[in-house]
């Protein structure tokens, strides 16, 4: 009983890991349309281009934020919350 | 007596390496762990425990200081030395970027934003040296955000407690949830955001290295048996890959920690009010 | 358990970085900037001095050699004013040379002519005894008397003078 419980927790973990990774998704198309707003920008204004690479690097790590909140979720998904949860599997049963 | 200053600023570093060595465990294999734990002191509130990440902030502070004082040795106005061109291009360099992102009236803000930038880019390049970054340490980092939450805080009231309480009514009243929530907020994404990528990058260093071992157990197994354990593919390529995990990703994380403080502390001012304030103190001053 | 999870807050480790960036702050302010700050003003201070010095100098220069312009021009006044003179000296004591030299030019003629005439005269006189000595032994050979030289003087005279004349 308490391993198969403990299988589907760690499975539920890893599922919910890799499901929190989906939001990669975001800041990679957000990325990309702020790489290519800004390539657009150099070859239009080639003087421009330190400017808007520094800006471009800001919006991106701004971009980023998301992804790496998702990330976040994911390493506590697999490397903490299992150990949690099968303390309070133990104690349960 | 520069160059023993030098030498003083590099010992730290040198240091870290031996601790690292002579008290913190090999790990193996795939171990995603926090910084190891030296001793913990008791104290309320859980503990102080002493981590990796705490000695190797206070290396790179010891380092860093060194370091000014190695490059302030001996400064002259006339046949100037490398170390002065440099010193005077860090200054001038940071003196240019505060002020066209925060304007003259926050010009004390530039030791603080070359302090950002030092420890931030120092401790994420401390992993060129094997050592634990101590910006994958989400204490660390939050220490960090929460100086510039502060901060952020004292420049929105210099203004007066009522003004910074209506800029949470704006653009309206019923905002004002929302407004308490990203105002808390932002230290939570600027933490997360630099601890975030950092740790990544040590993860995904990880996984490449373990990778090109396993990559070389395989191809070298038909060998006899010292070298079919020998890592080949471990020998220069992760270095590859660290030139844009730690070195890139280190330096661009630390601007941008440094560009979002004075982001957020300048545009979290508010100029018109503050001066407004100012005038009207100084005419109520004179005719008292 | 001798490591930290990899997401463990610990309000202590919050504290202390806090902590160590405002420390590390005051290091930068005081070792790094107010030295090199320090250092440029008075590099500043110095480039301004040489500036005011440079300046001071160009100014005096021009000022030297304004005034040496002044005296050049004077110089070239006075030189003219003494080359006027000298000419106007010349041109008179040239004159007066002249003058005079015509002067005794023509003191010379006269005196030449004055001699001339008299030499003239003295010849006419000489000639004139001459003939009258002549023609009184031609007029004694034709008369045949002795003529009385002092009743007939005049009456030779007038011929003379007559034929002196024509």
């Amino acid at each position: 009983m308490l391993e198969l419980a403990i299988g589907i927790m760690l499975g539920g973990c890893a599922l919910g890991a890799g499901i929190a990774m989906i939001a990669g998704f975001g800041p990679g198309i957000g990325e990309g349309r702020a790489v290519a707003a800004a390539c657009e920008a150099i070859g239009r204004q080639p003087e421009a281009q330190s400017a808007v690479t520094t800006t471009m690097l800001m919006g991106c790590a701004v971009a980023e934020t998301t992804g790496l909140y998702s990330f976040v979720i994911a390493i506590l998904l697999i490397f903490l919350a299992p150990g949690r949860f099968v303390e309070i599997l133990k104690n349960a049963l | 007596m520069s160059i023993l200053l030098l030498v003083l600023a590099l010992l730290p570093i040198v240091a870290g390496v031996l601790i690292r060595v002579l008290y913190v465990p090999a790990t193996e294999g795939i171990t995603v762990t926090g910084a190891h734990i030296f001793f913990t002191i008791d104290l309320p509130l859980g503990g102080l425990p002493i981590t990796e990440s705490q000695v190797n902030s206070w290396l790179v502070i010891i380092s860093l200081f060194f370091f000014c004082l190695f490059l302030t040795y001996n400064l002259k106005t006339k046949n100037i030395s490398t170390r002065q061109v440099i010193a005077e291009w860090i200054v001038e360099s940071v003196d240019k970027l505060v002020k066209s992102n925060m304007g003259d009236f926050f010009m004390g803000f530039a030791p603080f934003i070359t302090a950002i930038l030092g420890i931030s880019a120092m401790s994420s390049l401390m992993t060129l040296f094997g050592l634990f970054p101590a910006t994958s340490d989400i204490n660390v980092v939050a220490g960090w955000a929460i100086l510039v939450f502060f901060l952020i805080t004292y420049y929105k009231l210099k203004a007066g407690p009522f003004v910074y309480l209506k800029s949470f009514t704006e653009p309206i009243a019923v905002f004002a949830p929302i407004n308490v929530a990203s105002e808390f907020a932002t230290p939570f994404s600027m933490s997360f955001r630099h601890y975030g990528n950092v740790l990544s990058g040590s993860i995904i260093s990880i996984l490449i290295a373990t990778g090109l071992g396993g990559l070389s157990k395989f191809v070298l197994q038909w060998l006899p048996e010292p070298f079919s354990s020998f890592e080949i593919f471990r020998i220069g390529i992760p270095a590859i890959f660290s030139i844009y995990f730690d070195i890139f990703s280190g330096c661009l994380q630390a601007f941008i920690f440094a560009m979002l403080t004075m982001l957020y502390v300048s545009g979290g001012f508010p100029a018109d009010e503050y001066f407004k304030r100012k005038a009207m103190k100084q005419a109520k001053k004179i005719n008292n | 358990m001798n490591e930290l999870d990899v997401i463990s807050v610990n309000i202590w480790q919050i504290i202390i970085s806090l902590a160590n960036l405002v420390i590390l702050y005051l290091i930068f302010r005081k070792f790094l900037f107010k030295p090199v700050k320090e250092i440029v003003a008075k590099r500043n201070s110095e480039v301004m001095a040489e500036y005011d010095k440079a300046t001071k100098a160009t100014n005096e220069a021009n000022e030297l050699k304004a005034s040496w312009e002044e005296k050049m021009q004077t110089a070239d006044d006075k030189a003219d004013e003494i080359i006027k003179n000298a000419i106007e000296k010349a041109d008179h004591r040239s004159e007066v040379l002249l003058y005079e030299s015509r002067e005794k030019a023509e003191s010379i003629i006269r005196k030449a002519k004055a001699e001339a005439e008299r030499d003239k005269l003295d010849a006419q006189a000489t000639i004139k005894q001459e003939i009258v000595g002549v023609s009184a032994a031609i007029s004694e050979k034709i008369i045949g008397r002795e003529i009385n030289m002092e009743d007939h003087r005049d009456l030779i005279d007038s011929f003379i003078d007559n034929m002196g004349d024509e």
